[in-house]
């Protein structure tokens, strides 16, 4: 009999994955992130050794990375929920406002002032913004990226179209895109002037940039913001660039490619962030020295954009939350950030760090252009996936031949009867 | 250790995992769908029915439901045919037929996930597969199969019809297998030809495998999540947004966690529902069955 008690208490252990009583050993602090496998072994051997340099700097913590690649948010919730949160949770800016809302993440304003160390003037202000309310701060911020237009300075050349820089409207942009839209003899296009994939995240810019919004100021709901005369103006633009004027491939032409089309050297132009810089530098058909960087183009007097941003954040409940203070401290901090920010796949949110590394021009560009940026809904209002699943059905809609118009009303007040019951 | 005890040793794992995974987690959701609670915040309020209530008032649940239930009718017959078809095809005497039988298997065995990407490259307008083999033909439409509100539902139907291939006709040929020779011989006697005994001996006796290939597809169907996940995200326009998929968003990208689990238990009930209204009309067809 003794074995099946055994038997099932192991079993028992083995299935509920519970963590081991706290004793007088070393604090194990656990990290999530939505990292998967690195493909640089260089990079990865190079973070690891930071993390154990921390583990000799404070002797008595140990650092243990929890990647989920996948289902991020979805699998932080039910860490929550079964008490098993990590204890310094990466924070996403687009899905932050789910956690900082609902309550579970600790404020971190009394460890930074009460810590010399720390400085908050160190970060850029308006991405320390986006996961902090009023004096409350929910996570401190490790890197971001203002979305920017990149383009092909090569396929420029060749069509002998000058660079954009500075301001620029939407049909000054139409007329360049049309310009770097090309056909052979038989009418078949072979290089396009613009990359349209319908990815919300990234189109809002074009609904900013006309002077509409998706949500009221409040956050609180979408009539009235979305159905904007602005935005339909904007919803229609892009409409045109795919269906009317042809200078952007269609949706599913781009998805069948497989491959990023401005990445392969086929298309002059797109709009995305800075982590596009790590695919660029391995990108067969794209020199590094051609990739030029601008901003967004406006029918405002100034350039808008979005900016996304990956904090730390210490859940409400945390076992060691001075230890993992700790652990943000030296994540945000010089040495750190240094090193990690190697691979290009983001801005730092030091401003030290972020400047050193702008020595090249390029980067200086995605400097210019952090003061215009503002965070995403997501940090601010939870649910947010929602709103841009539906705005991404919308988009499709109006791709496939529904009024402008009427597709913005009908998803606005989709998203007013879900934020009803939410 | 008696002898009867050590059966619940050998019954321990399944049953604690069957404990850990299904009944409590379905438990749990009863729990939930009484309240109005987003799993993260320390209150919840108890709604009573309410949200089954919403459930029933909410037109987009009933969409996904009819999708669900177009998509029934079409992928289980359809199906359940291309199986049988196999079946018969890979239970004649050739040589190599077993390397059939494998092949016509892999599908099941492999992720549906990686299945679904795969199809989505099928169903591409212009590289696509079957726009190729259309163009071929000198069928130059280039339909873009999953954005197209009238196709993407027969697309995933199709591909459900080959996903489910193999796993059907392993069930059809065991009941292939199973039915005496002698009675082809006695139906050959009595000059039956090839069809009249397809439709007279081997329809009959293949009446509890075609039950149960029914069932058990028409519950699949019902709960398909993975392809509308991976390949059309409901759309285009919420032509293909099934039940699966809807109560999915539901709890995991609008949070509402109570609806969701009250809508869960709807599908459940339609799902009992259907499958003893199946039973019922096969009922008399299984009473008068036995090989012996």
């Amino acid at each position: 009999m003794r074995s099946v008690v055994v038997f099932a208490v192991g079993l028992a252990v083995l299935l509920c994955g519970c963590k081991g009583a706290t004793g007088t050993g070393p604090v194990v602090l656990h990290l999530s992130n939505w990292g998967g496998a690195s493909d640089d072994p260089e990079f990865s051997r190079k973070i690891t050794a930071l993390y154990r340099q921390f583990e000799r700097e404070n002797p008595g913590i140990k650092v243990e990375i929890e990647s989920v690649p996948d289902e991020y948010v979805q699998k932080m919730i039910l860490s929550f929920v079964a008490d098993a949160a990590p204890d310094v949770m990466s924070l996403d800016a687009s899905s932050a406002g789910v956690f900082v809302n609902n309550g579970v993440l600790m404020d971190l304003a009394p460890f930074a002032k009460g810590d010399h160390g720390f400085r908050v003037s160190d970060f850029w202000p308006n991405v320390m913004a986006i996961d902090s309310r009023d004096q409350a701060i929910y996570a401190i911020p490790g890197d971001f990226t203002p979305l920017v237009l990149y383009y092909n300075k090569k396929l420029f050349d060749n069509a002998h179209v000058p660079y954009p820089g500075g301001h620029w409207t939407f049909d000054d942009f139409l007329q360049t895109a049309k310009k770097l839209t090309l056909k052979d003899k038989d009418g078949k296009v072979t290089q396009y002037g613009f990359n349209f994939p319908n990815w919300m995240p990234g189109w809002i810019v074009w609904l900013w940039n006309s002077g509409g919004d998706v949500l009221n100021p409040d956050g609180k709901s979408a009539g009235g913001a979305l159905d904007s005369d602005k935005n339909v103006q904007a919803v229609t633009f892009l409409r045109d660039l795919v269906n009317v004027h042809k200078v952007a491939p269609n949706l599913s032409q781009t998805q069948s490619r497989g491959v990023d089309p401005f990445g392969n050297g086929e298309t002059a132009m797109e709009i995305s962030g800075h982590w596009e810089m790590s695919g660029f530098k391995t990108a067969p058909r794209l020199k590094m020295s051609d990739v030029g960087v601008t901003e967004v183009p406006t029918m405002l007097p100034q350039s808008k954009t979005v900016m996304y941003e990956v904090g730390f954040a210490i859940p409400k409940n945390a076992r060691h939350p001075a230890e993992a203070w700790k652990l943000i401290k030296y994540l945000t901090g010089h040495g750190f950030q240094q090193t990690y920010q190697t691979t290009g796949i983001a801005v730092c949110a030091r401003r030290d760090v972020a400047t050193e590394r702008a020595k090249a021009p390029r980067e200086q560009l995605f400097l210019n252009i952090v003061p215009t940026a503002r965070g995403p809904w997501g940090a601010q209002v939870v649910g947010y996936d929602f709103v841009e699943q539906e705005g991404k059905k919308m988009m499709e809609r109006v791709l496939a031949g529904a009024d402008p118009k009427q597709a913005l009303t009908q998803t606005a007040q989709r998203i007013d009867s879900y934020f009803k019951v939410r | 250790m008696k002898k009867g005890k050590l059966g619940y040793l050998f019954i321990a794992p399944a049953t604690l995992h069957l404990l850990v995974f299904a009944i409590f987690p379905m438990a749990f959701s009863v729990f939930l769908s009484f309240y109005k609670w987003n799993l993260l915040t320390s209150e919840r309020t108890f709604l009573g029915l309410a949200n089954y209530a919403y459930a029933f008032g909410d037109p987009q649940f009933w969409n996904a439901m009819w999708n669900s239930t177009k998509y029934a009718l079409l992928s289980v017959p359809l199906g359940m045919a291309a199986g049988l078809l196999v079946a018969i095809l890979v239970n004649q005497k050739l040589k190599g037929v077993t390397i059939f039988r494998t092949l016509y298997y892999i599908p099941a065995i492999s992720s549906g996930v990686a299945i679904s990407i795969l199809w989505i490259y099928v169903y591409l307008p212009e590289t696509g597969l079957i726009n190729s083999v259309l163009g071929l033909l000198h069928i130059n439409n280039k339909t873009d199969f999953l954005k197209n509100e009238s196709m993407a539902m027969y697309a995933l139907v199709f591909m459900s019809i080959w996903v489910g291939l193999g796993p059907r006709m392993v069930l059809f040929l065991s009941g292939l297998i199973g039915i005496p020779p002698s009675l082809y011989e006695a139906a050959e006697l009595d000059g039956a030809g090839k069809l009249r005994s397809f439709w007279n001996v081997t329809l009959p006796m293949l009446a509890p495998t075609t039950f149960f290939v029914m069932v058990t597809s028409t519950i699949g169907a019902l709960q398909v999540f993975t392809p509308v996940y991976i390949m059309t995200q409901g759309g285009p326009n919420e032509t293909t947004d099934m039940v699966g998929y809807h109560i999915y968003v539901e709890a995991w990208s609008k949070f509402l966690i109570g609806i969701a689990s009250a809508k869960s238990f709807v599908l459940l009930a339609a799902i009992v529902a259907i499958s003893i209204f199946q039973f019922r009309i096969l009922k008399n067809q299984l009473e008068g069955y036995s090989t012996t």
